[in-house]
């Protein structure tokens, strides 16, 4: 038994944090311009693929580090600390994809790349309507064996725009199933979505008799187990990143006076951030124990993840919320940072169904488990 | 990093449950005796036991059927007995830490008072030193179990001449020494009374009895409201004790009533917060088997937990409806575990105001964490650096 993080893993957060304190410019996305077009993307991303981070979660046997999701978690804290655009979680989803549904020769040939950094991959799930339950709505797939076409429209990609290969979920015969196609294959159409978070690409993808290769080894639980490590992910995202936005607060309250006062120590202005940093101390400690189940298989992993991702996503919402309210006026504008925060937060919190979504999730595994202990 | 707790066959909990096997039903003398009632502190008293060993000792007490000393005499097994343990000469640990670890001497703390509540500094109660005794003069309030109890923990004034938190000294005296009076309080729950006024009125307690030095009594207070606030940062409805969220979610499906969506989404809302708060307090335990110092955390952790549990019996009220408006009624399932006083969805809910004043309001524990936690600037006290007996009126207006 032991709550607390390791030295290993305090190690791991420091060089993070301090790799990403030097890589990650966000200027560009506070200019003026982002409004009117995308950012292009500069080097963080191979850069991250040079540190080997791609690999970290696949199993040595692939090629990877095969380190556990706490040891993710470390890392991805710190992304969000920094909202690092780049493709890093749209590739982890495929990445766990593949793990969780391909033979033994698709882990080995693409698990082994994408540890190496020459591969980049997205996972498509959500129908043009954002529905990710629903599933396979959206694609279909037919043909057999190794001769597969899939047809139809995903939305609501992450980072498609970045991935060489795309594992898509869609419909064969009534039934789940995962697919990969290359990004530049006949009939793929990648439209860059107007999403609000312009530090995170997120596309519609439409599919023409495209050439699909199929992950064999998938079965009714794949999603919810890829889900729920996607879960994980955005829940340490936005753990990191409103620890980022209190720090922020808190230094702006302390150096901005008003009416012969740091507004700091203004009683309203304290007491709301004093929440605020009880809120993100649970957060980050719901994130650390789903990592910790989830890398255990145990039993109660499923819970832990929607734990974490409602609580933390809100959270992120909340801080965020607060942080403009501390700046003050300035903090509306374009040119702070603390709209990049406020709009993280909130497609988080939206990206694989809301808050209430995964509440009503955890609400259902509660009462099945009732039904069995009775 | 690893959430696993102590297994059902950790050989140190087998050796625990052993004992019990061997002693069924024991007394509590029997228990603080084997260090049972304090494993954490060193020999006699306790086992040196570190945390992990002390939360087996606590489960097996709680499997045995008994309730812990802790919820009996929670003064003496929690509080203040440290305060003695750690600031007490050794001949009034013998006097009374004995008596009070086996639950035979109720311990009241005599902090509170109608003039210094959140701002306990302000506390007017005095002593005066005469002879070989001091003097003590005032009137405390909100002293739990003082009706019962049969020695008292109490800081008062000693030098009035110094800045407000620095002339204060801390005594453990009998409570039936002449010149104490104590009056029950009847709060708005209409049980039983839980708290009193104190008054004292030249009661004589011999300097020998001081715990520390003349002037130490406000650090001595500071660290049995740390170590107070740690055990509360459990996800109970009141002050971590009483039923938790999980209880609450389900009673809520064996009524049926989870099937209400404004009642399901508070629940599980609910249910999240006190997955979280149990986190955050197993955490304070692996800190301190770490050896890391008990930060403020724990103080986090009643910030959320109060106001978490006014939430909870809200919650269990709204379900009971109508019906559950009777005095002592409860429609809902309660829960199977004996949680001692807080062990009903009525007495929790009648109790709730009292979570966020108890310990520290709200206000201050807010204050506390954006002070020392955030390194927000702290608040204005312009009494704090003048010498109390100056503290008056004109020097208020003066300083404001």
């Amino acid at each position: 038994m032991d709550f607390t993080l390791s030295d290993e893993h305090l190690a791991l957060q420091d060089s993070a944090r301090y790799f990403l304190s030097k890589e990650v410019k966000l200027e560009p996305y506070l200019r003026t311009e982002a409004n009117e077009k995308p950012v292009a993307r500069d080097g963080l991303w191979s850069a991250i693929q040079g540190l080997g981070w791609p690999g970290l979660v696949v199993p040595e046997a692939y090629g990877g580090l095969g380190m556990g999701c706490l040891d993710l978690v470390m890392i991805v804290s710190e992304m969000g600390r920094t909202l690092a655009p780049s493709p890093f979680i749209g590739n982890l989803a495929g990445t766990w994809a593949i793990e969780r549904c391909g033979s033994e020769a698709q882990k080995q040939a693409l698990l082994a790349q994408v540890a190496a950094g020459e591969l980049t991959l997205a996972l498509a799930v959500a129908d043009p309507n954002g529905d990710v339950n629903g599933l396979s709505a959206g694609a279909r797939a037919t043909g057999s064996g190794d001769q597969w076409k899939l047809n139809g429209k995903k939305s609501f990609v992450v980072e498609a725009g970045s991935a060489d290969k795309i594992v898509v979920i869609a419909d064969v015969d009534g039934e789940q199933g995962f697919f990969i196609v290359d990004a530049k294959a006949a009939g793929v159409q990648i439209e860059r979505l107007d999403w609000r978070d312009v530090t995170r690409e997120v596309n519609a993808i439409t599919f023409t008799d495209v050439a699909a290769e199929r992950l064999p080894q998938s079965d009714a639980d794949s999603w919810s187990w890829i889900r729920d490590r996607l879960y994980l992910v955005l829940a340490a995202e936005s753990a990191g990143g409103a620890e980022q936005v209190l720090a922020d607060a808190v230094a702006y309250a302390n150096e901005r006076v008003a009416f012969g006062r740091p507004i700091g120590s203004y009683q309203s202005i304290k007491h709301n951030l004093a929440e605020l940093a009880g809120g993100i101390e649970l957060a980050r400690a719901g994130v650390q124990f789903a990592a910790w189940a989830l890398s255990e298989n145990r039993p109660e992993a499923r819970k832990a993840a929607a734990i974490a991702q409602s609580y933390a996503s809100e959270q992120y919402c909340a801080m965020t919320f607060r942080s403009i309210q501390v700046f003050g006026a300035i903090g509306f504008t374009w040119e702070m940072r603390n709209h990049l925060y406020y709009k993280r937060a909130r497609t988080n919190a939206e990206l694989l169904g809301s808050p209430r979504d995964q509440r009503e999730q955890l609400i259902c595994l509660l009462e099945a488990e009732h039904r069995a202990a009775a | 990093m690893d959430f696993n707790l102590p297994a059902e066959d950790d050989p140190r909990r087998l050796e625990v449950r052993r004992w019990f096997d061997e002693n069924p039903n024991p007394s509590y003398e029997q228990l603080a005796k084997k260090g049972y009632a304090v494993p954490h502190w060193p020999a006699p008293w306790g086992l040196s036991a570190d945390p992990e060993l002390q939360l087996i000792i606590e489960e097996e007490v709680e499997r045995a059927g008994i309730i812990h000393p802790s919820t009996i005499n929670p003064i003496a097994v929690n509080q203040c007995g440290q305060s003695l343990l750690a600031y007490g000469t050794d001949e009034l640990r013998q006097r009374f830490l004995p008596p009070g670890l086996a639950c035979q001497e109720k311990w009241t703390m005599l902090f509170s008072e109608p003039s210094g509540g959140s701002d306990l500094g302000a506390l007017r109660t005095h002593a005066r030193r005469d002879g070989d005794d001091y003097i003590i003069n005032g009137q405390k309030i909100w002293n739990s179990l003082a009706h019962k109890a049969q020695v008292g923990v109490i800081i008062v004034r000693t030098d009035p001449t110094v800045p407000k938190h620095h002339g204060l000294s801390m005594f453990i005296f009998e409570m039936s020494t002449p010149g104490v009076e104590v009056r029950p309080i009847l709060d708005m729950t209409g049980h039983e009374p839980e708290y009193n006024e104190v008054f004292l009125t030249d009661v004589r307690v011999p300097a020998s009895q001081m715990l520390g030095a003349e002037g130490m009594g406000w650090r001595i207070v500071l660290e049995q409201l740390q170590t107070e606030r740690m055990s509360m940062a459990n996800p109970g409805a009141v002050w971590g004790y009483g039923p938790t969220a999980r209880e609450l979610v389900s009673g809520l499906i064996e009524t049926g009533q989870i099937k209400d969506p404004l009642i399901r989404e508070e629940a599980a809302s609910l249910y999240v917060e006190g997955e979280l708060l149990r986190l955050l307090s197993a955490r304070d335990l692996s800190n301190r088997i770490n050896g890391t110092p008990p930060g403020l955390e724990a103080n986090l952790g009643k910030m959320i937990a109060s106001p978490h549990g006014q939430r909870l019996s809200t919650l269990a009220k709204r379900a009971e409806g109508v019906a559950g408006m009777l005095r002592d009624t409860d429609e809902l399932p309660l829960p199977a575990m004996d949680y001692g006083m807080f062990d009903t969805w009525d007495y929790c809910y009648w109790f709730g105001p009292a979570a966020t004043l108890g310990v520290g309001t709200q206000e201050v524990l807010k204050n506390t964490i954006s002070e020392r936690l955030l390194g927000l600037p702290r608040d204005l006290d312009p009494t704090a650096k003048m010498p109390f007996n100056e503290i008056g009126r004109a020097q208020l207006k003066a300083a404001s």
